[in-house]
């Protein structure tokens, strides 16, 4: 069991649809456990809606990379975006998920869910990319 | 996305089907938003046919969350799949909006 599965997207919101057909085509095929598909699903849709209205600021005339690569024990994904700088591993704030009704902050979620349902992130910039690796493991594969 | 209303024991029920993402967690706010009369003191969301909530749509329960609190109106939510309810364990969502199994356990708890 493995397949690499890529798609290049303009850098609009219209495209994540496109982003959600592949996740479940690719799951599906390759027999993720139950809860992963929604889970890459949600990091695809985070990182990807950030990558458009952080990373250009909603310009949508650019374009921005995922490569899914599927075998029996792990999905490894690779995000590739020309926006702004972005480590998510240490430019998102961590959010208190303690703290009461009035005082939770708003953002911040999204790269804190995407941080904990992964297995490891690894971020590089090169040549004016932001360049996101990441891990899930099949935990029940 | 779309919401359908009902009322019962003097619960507003908005139960969303589908999907809410950052692509139309804008156009969710603004449906419950429109949804939810001034006089109403329950609303109950059932997301017993909801199949996908990212942070998008955590941001619009958490806004609606403080509008109903202020008002001194009860809320909660109903009927949560796994990776849902997941999403709202790891966000902690869980500890500050009371969730419920059943849509039928919800209107008894905050119904009259």
């Amino acid at each position: 069991m493995s397949r690499r599965l890529s798609l290049s997207l303009p850098t609009k919101l219209d495209q994540l649809e496109r982003i959600y057909e592949a996740v479940d085509e690719l799951g599906e095929s390759e027999e993720w456990p139950p809860g992963m598909v929604y889970q890459v699903k949600l990091v695809l849709e985070e990182l990807g809606v950030n990558i458009v209205t952080h990373g250009h600021g909603g310009d949508p005339d650019h374009e921005f990379e995922i490569v899914l690569d599927s075998d029996a024990d792990a999905l490894t994904i690779e995000l590739r975006d020309e926006g702004r700088p972005f480590n998510p591993l240490t430019d998102s704030p961590e959010p208190d998920v303690d703290s009461g009704l009035d005082d939770r902050p708003v953002g911040g979620l999204g790269i804190y869910l995407v941080r904990t349902m992964m297995d490891e992130l690894s971020y590089r910039r090169e040549d004016n990319h932001n360049i996101l690796t990441i891990v899930k493991r099949k935990e029940n594969g | 996305m779309e919401i359908s209303v009902d009322r019962a024991n003097e619960v507003l029920i908005a139960k969303v089907e589908g999907r809410i993402d950052g692509a139309n967690a804008r156009e969710f706010e603004d449906a419950l938003n429109g949804a939810i009369g001034e006089d109403d003191s329950k609303v109950l969301l059932d997301f017993s046919t909801l199949s996908y909530i990212s942070s998008a749509g955590l941001r619009v329960i958490l806004l609606i969350a403080r509008l109903l609190q202020k008002r001194n109106a009860a809320f909660a939510l109903c009927s949560l799949s796994d990776p849902i309810r997941e999403v709202f364990e790891i966000s902690g969502f869980d500890k500050i909006i009371s969730i419920h199994d059943s849509q039928a356990e919800a209107v008894d708890k905050i119904g009259r």
